[in-house]
């Protein structure tokens, strides 16, 4: 079914010779075959990997079992940035792992088995050997995450809900937006996102027997940066965004017709709090403030959304899919 | 000359925003001169300083309390795909919009006479900065056009 297609985005930075390869091989082995993959290459001296036997013969196999690849030198900033290029490709699903995770053969089944409507993502568990955390039983919940480990550090028993997710898990893509205000380091960036999808009004996950395998290494990744300012940085955008999880986040960075034409969408908003150009219009805090707060407000970018969306229908209705759960 | 308020008389909003580029909007009417002699009603411009006033009564730079004061005294208003457009139809106040380039069914109101010469001239993309968008004059309805419109106007306002 062409609603269900699912592309797999992998992001990698300084892993070419030790997981990147493994991770490669694990989705290609999947027992559901995915129908693309990205890999996004972050490399400071990115290479021509075709020229490398085991990549070689990597592509080759999945030119052979008809998987559609595609390998993007990507622009240095951070792996959001390349998740949120897999997040607009098009395809409804997509299903995003680690360069330095292995999915067990049947993940992927196992994960998509649980796709619905009202599902927008699903995480197994993340395991990083020798296996830790199996008694904790943490929530998941976003008010938790600083007394519980993450729920997918251990082994998953039962399907849960959950605030949100990390590492890898599958999503509904075109959304909500990965936060490129996040330095390049990128922390809390999948959090944000999958509470993001759990905002919009859908569901996310954690799901048993569906385990990847998590070689966490010193090298690599965003380990390879000096990283102390850009993580206190990223919390503090991940802090402000949990304590304004009640409200509705209205940014409107553009004209004044957009503001009164905005008018007759807020009265259906749950809780809001405007940020806005023209307070004479639509009273609110400033966007220099928004800026401040969440560090990037191009999602809230009315103009972009209405172009990624093709939008055929009023700039009214297009508000209302920005800022209310219809997802129509 | 500012000649105070009417019984009657039509506002008209010619242009929208100025680029910073220098570029004219490729939203603005091209054809205002000829259209204004053929309404033969009190007519005010609005918009802001250094904008090319048209008629004899431009009331640049209104606050949103003086705009609002001139719209629910005025007939009806003619203007092109700006400001003005939104402000009246949350106020009530149907008018006519003269659109060329921009999708009427994206950016209007179903509640005013929305003039647009044909669908074909619709830009490609409708949600780049409209900067970056060469004018056109083609791509709107003559002024017999619009007076037609507001004389069905008129009829639909009795």
């Amino acid at each position: 079914m062409i609603q269900n297609k699912i592309m797999c985005s992998i992001s990698t930075k300084g892993r070419y010779f030790t997981t990147l390869p493994l991770a490669i091989s694990a989705v290609i082995s999947q027992t559901k075959k995915i129908d693309k993959l990205i890999i996004f290459d972050d490399n400071d001296n990115p290479q021509d990997m075709r020229k490398e036997n085991v990549y070689s013969h990597l592509f080759q196999i999945m030119d052979i079992k008809g998987i559609e690849w595609e390998w993007l030198f990507a622009n240095k900033k951070g792996q959001h940035h390349n998740h949120q290029m897999a997040n607009i490709q098009g395809f409804p699903w997509v299903w995003r792992i680690d360069d330095d995770t292995i999915p067990d053969p049947c993940v992927l089944e196992i994960l998509s088995s649980y796709i619905s409507n009202e599902i927008g993502a699903i995480g197994g568990a993340v395991l990083t050997p020798p296996v830790q955390f199996e008694n904790s039983n943490p929530t998941g919940l976003i008010d938790n995450i600083y007394h519980e480990p993450n729920i997918q550090w251990a082994n998953i028993k039962t399907v849960q809900d959950v605030d949100h997710l990390h590492c890898t898990f599958l999503y509904r893509a075109g959304i909500t937006d990965y936060n490129l205000g996040l330095s390049k380091v990128a922390h809390r960036e999948e959090t944000l996102f999958t509470y993001g999808l759990k905002q919009k009004g859908y569901r996310v996950i954690v799901v048993p027997d569906a385990i990847t395998w998590h070689l966490k290494s010193p090298t690599g990744g965003i380990r390879s940066d000096d990283v102390k300012g850009l993580f206190e940085h990223d919390e503090k955008i991940f802090q402000n965004t949990v304590n304004l999880k009640d409200r509705t986040i209205v940014v409107l960075n553009n004209g004044m017709g957009d503001h009164v034409v905005f008018k007759h969408v807020l009265p259906d908003l749950k809780n809001p709090l405007v940020f806005s150009c023209y307070p004479d219009i639509l009273p609110g805090r400033s966007i220099h403030e928004a800026k401040e707060l969440f560090g990037d407000i191009e999602q809230y970018n009315i103009y972009r959304k209405m172009d990624e969306w093709q939008w055929t229908d009023s700039l009214e209705n297009a508000y209302r899919k920005l800022y209310t759960n219809d997802n129509n | 000359m500012l000649i105070g308020s009417y019984t009657q008389m039509i506002i008209i909003s010619p242009y929208a925003k100025t680029y910073v580029n220098g570029q004219t909007n490729p939203k603005n009417y091209p054809y205002w001169q000829e259209l204004i002699p053929l309404i033969n009603e009190p007519i005010v411009q609005v918009g802001v300083k250094d904008e090319k006033p048209l008629v004899n009564d431009f009331r640049p730079n209104l606050t949103l309390a003086q705009l609002e004061k001139l719209v629910k005294e005025c007939r009806t208003w003619i203007s092109c795909d700006s400001f003005l457009q939104h402000f009246c139809w949350d106020l009530g106040k149907p008018g006519i919009v003269l659109w060329g380039q921009s999708d009427p069914l994206i950016y209007g109101h179903p509640e005013n006479i929305n003039l647009l010469k044909d669908r074909t001239y619709l830009y490609h993309n409708q949600f780049l900065s409209w900067d970056l968008i060469p004018m056109r004059s083609d791509c709107f309805v003559q002024p017999a056009t619009v007076v037609d419109a507001l004389s069905q106007f008129s009829q639909c306002q009795k």
